[in-house]
């Protein structure tokens, strides 16, 4: 208890909550730019925080954390160009949104999302953070394995005109994931001898490729003259009646985000994923699905700031990182001589809930910036293509080179943006070849290692209980429209 | 409160003792021909932010107060170091231009011969040098080294290590034939903290991780140590016998230094040498490497680091072959 009151005590102190602030707003902007993500910059920032000691160097680093995740998405509605990976979810329906002239209210909502979605998070964290981490020790490979699969199993219901094509789009984004090193048995594969490609296929670079660049060749072969009608209704941002419709897959979006941070295998992105999945699925306006849906930028955003809190129960407690980020603060802890573990909770409660608390207080400053600075963002779609699309272009250069200073990178963002381009053309949707790229390398991956650590005998799973019920669930999530048809037939056909 | 307004005071005083040293260096610049004259690049295979990178940055702290020049990290992440390989063969070798070698580097060589050889590397100075503990879980049935290795002899072991062909393959490759056990099976993960969590699991057998990997998990009992692959005993770990105690000759170490290409001066490469090691000698990288379980005796000049670079070469040229992962 006096940990817990130690802890809170940060929220008065001036330079502490001065160091949230600044992180905030550092954490905002470079998640809004592509190429510079939370971790780059955090990484950067590692050997400055070094004179700050620990409790205000943890809280700038968890700032910046918490807000990239959300100024990832104001890029991504805004021009189609997710600032930071994990908003590559919020793309789909959140720029369509923009395109309806809706921009205030994707970024209105995105806000609100991202702030339940981390405040949730770190609530989970304070109560639960001991006893969540050890579930992380009941996850091998053969239950990740099951939730790739799970995660898979949706491809063919996200996206574009047809299951059908959806499946094709899936599939090649499978076929990409395959490209470079393989773990299981140290070959490269697909990749002719270029080093640039024996690590595989960047995530990133697709991405802003598929979105932005795709996006900009669309504007392009439009004819001149067919300009975006300027909406006076933009910066409208999302009241009482928005919220509501969106409550539900913001709650989904929390309990998705935080189950897969906690994983200390998979990030935000995963997260954000998953989360479009599910809020489709228990979404009451499936068919605002594709064309702009809310609640499709809620429950994704909802997701990936939840994957904040979620991640940091891994890193805290068991000293594992559950992301790219947060092994990067767990560098930063360590460096301050804080040993993350178990004991954490009851040598240094102090330290540990002024950490909770400054995420509290992050999640709190980037809603309220969020929705005040949401009418001044939102003008973006106010500016004219000419000018708006040129300028997205060499941010998207420079985001595609930005992570590993690599003109490789730069080609296949160009190579992804034809394709991007392709698609829109031909009614395909980027969302699933996204899905098939994150989850294909580790559904194959965990599949081999299940297997080696099963002496090659498939039944192995049987003795797995945790992936059994997700194999269940996924074979249920498949089979239920079938079921569910064969039900309302009979009823119908008995009345 | 008061406590934490008093840090950044003190990091300001840290500011201008290192302005200070940066003001006072010319003088022993121009003594030296002016070496280093431009930005010296530190060239990393590491993105930013991974481990390699982050003892770069952790060096670079206090490098440009002890050579009176700006320091910089180059990351070429492309082909597991081949990038960064090519990149520092086509600076001029005229040690402006340092690579932050590891392991990696020379399995990549090895796999590679178009790529510039481990010969055509100067060693330079060691940054970190990581044992590597053999661990089980806490109810394993292994409850010593002898269980373990009676047990390896009847099947082959499950261990936890990174991708097939990297350096923990080697290493367990090298502790399996020297304890005359059948070959392991690798169990490939993404990184030590997975190795770590499919350890307690109870996925795998054992593996052999850096203690500050498995830091939390040995602190809580979760894993036990059987056999440390250090040289000699570790002092965290006193009562864990290192291998050659147990008669088996391998050692095993996560290794970090920096290396100049072939032709740099030899005057050039002293001055780097003790420079680095001056620098590396500094509160700020003497803390990093307490905080994450490593002894101050990882820094160490170009002679030991060479030869532990040269037996690794041995060691991984010999494993890859036995693997059937070397060409030709």
């Amino acid at each position: 208890m006096e940990g817990f009151l130690g802890g809170l005590a940060i929220l008065i102190d001036p330079y502490v909550m001065l160091m949230v602030l600044l992180g905030t707003v550092l954490g905002i902007f470079v998640g809004a730019l592509p190429g510079i993500s939370g971790s780059t910059t955090i990484a950067l920032l590692l050997p400055m925080t070094i004179a700050m000691g620990p409790i205000p160097a943890i809280c700038f680093l968890g700032a910046i954390y918490c807000a990239a995740n959300f100024g990832g998405s104001i890029t991504a509605i805004m021009v189609n160009a997710p600032g930071d990976p994990s908003a590559s979810a919020t793309a789909l329906e959140g720029f369509k949104m923009a395109e309806k002239g809706q921009a205030g209210l994707a970024l209105g909502i995105s806000a609100i999302a991202s702030a339940i979605g981390g405040i949730v998070s770190v609530f989970v964290l304070i109560v639960a953070a001991p006893l969540l981490a050890r579930a992380a020790y009941s996850f091998g490979p053969p239950e990740y394995f099951a939730i790739a699969l799970f995660g898979l199993s949706m491809c063919a219901a996200i996206g574009g005109d047809s299951p059908l094509k959806n499946l094709i789009a899936a599939v090649l984004g499978l076929l990409i994931a395959t490209v470079g090193m393989d773990l299981t048995t140290g070959i490269e594969r697909f990749s002719f001898g270029i080093y640039e490609l024996s690590d595989g296929i960047g995530f990133v670079p697709v991405l802003i490729g598929l979105f932005a660049v795709g996006e900009m060749l669309d504007q392009a072969a439009k004819r001149v003259g067919k300009a975006q009608i300027i909406h006076l209704d933009a910066a409208r941002v999302p009241g009482w009646a928005e919220f509501k419709k969106c409550n539900r897959s913001i709650w989904v979006g929390s309990a998705v985000g935080t189950f897969i941070g906690v994983l200390p295998a998979l990030g935000a992105t995963t997260a954000a994923l998953i989360g479009y999945n599910e809020t489709r699925r228990w979404s009451k306006y499936k068919h605002e699905f594709g064309k702009g849906s809310i609640e499709g930028v809620a429950g994704p955003e909802a997701a990936n700031n939840a994957a904040v809190g979620g991640s940091m129960v891994p890193t805290l407690a068991l000293g594992i990182p559950g992301s790219a980020t947060t092994a990067i603060i767990l560098a930063g802890l360590i460096v301050q001589g804080v040993r993350p573990g178990p004991h954490l909770f009851t040598e240094q409660p102090t330290l540990l809930y002024a950490v909770f608390a400054s995420m509290l207080a992050a999640n709190l400053f980037y809603l309220v910036m969020g929705l005040s600075m949401a009418k001044l963002f939102a003008r973006i779609s106010l500016i004219p293509p000419a000018i708006l699309w040129p300028s997205v272009f060499v941010l998207s250069v420079i985001g595609a080179y930005g992570p590993n200073q690599s003109m490789g990178d730069v080609l296949v963002m160009l190579v992804a943006g034809v394709v991007g381009f392709l698609f829109r053309r031909t009614g395909f949707s980027p969302a699933p070849l996204i899905m098939g790229l994150v989850l294909g390398a580790m559904v194959e991956e965990t599949l081999k290692q299940s297997l080696i650590i099963f002496d090659d005998d498939l039944a192995g799973f049987l003795g797995r209980p945790i992936a059994l019920t997700l194999f269940a669930l996924t074979i249920t999530g498949l089979l239920w429209p079938m079921v569910s048809r064969l039900l309302r037939g009979g009823r119908a056909a008995r009345a | 409160m008061t406590g934490s307004m008093k840090l950044p005071r003190r990091g300001l005083l840290i500011g201008a003792a290192a302005v200070g040293s940066v003001l006072s260096a010319p003088a022993k610049v121009r003594s030296q021909a002016a070496f280093p004259s431009r930005i010296v690049e530190i060239v990393t295979h590491a993105g930013v932010g991974g481990g390699t990178d982050i003892t770069a940055r952790m060096m670079m702290v206090q490098a440009p107060a002890v050579f009176g020049q700006e320091f910089t990290v180059v990351n070429r992440t492309a082909g597991s170091g081949a990038q960064a390989l090519q990149y520092v063969a086509s600076k001029p070798a005229d040690g402006h231009t340092i690579i932050l070698m590891t392991q990696t580097h020379i399995l990549t060589q090895l796999r590679n011969p178009s790529l510039p050889q481990f010969a055509d590397f100067i060693p330079v100075a060691r940054a970190t040098a990581d044992p590597h503990l053999v661990l089980v879980r806490r109810d394993s049935p292994f409850r010593t080294p002898a269980d373990l290795i009676n047990a390896g002899k009847e099947r082959s072991l499950r261990f936890g290590g990174t991708h097939v062909g990297g350096t923990d393959h080697v290493v367990i490759f090298a502790f399996g034939r020297a304890s005359g056990i059948q070959r392991p099976t690798l169990v490939p993960f993404r990184g030590g903290g997975e190795v770590v969590i499919n350890v307690v699991g109870g996925n795998v057998d054992t593996a052999v991780v850096n203690p500050g990997e498995a830091e939390a998990q040995l602190r809580a009992g979760e894993v036990r140590p059987l056999i440390s692959l250090a040289e000699t005993r570790l002092e965290a770990f006193a009562d864990v016998p290192t291998a050659k105690e147990l008669g088996i000759d391998a050692t095993g170490y996560t290794l970090r230094g920096f290396c100049v290409f072939k032709g740099t001066p030899d005057d050039r490469v002293a001055r780097l040498e003790s420079g680095l090691i001056e620098a590396m000698s500094g509160q700020v990288y003497r803390t990093y490497l307490q905080n994450t379980g490593q002894m101050p005796e990882s820094v160490t000049g170009r002679e030991a680091w060479g030869a532990q670079l040269t037996q690794f070469n041995r060691d991984g040229r010999e494993a890859l072959q036995a693997l059937g992962l070397l060409r030709g």
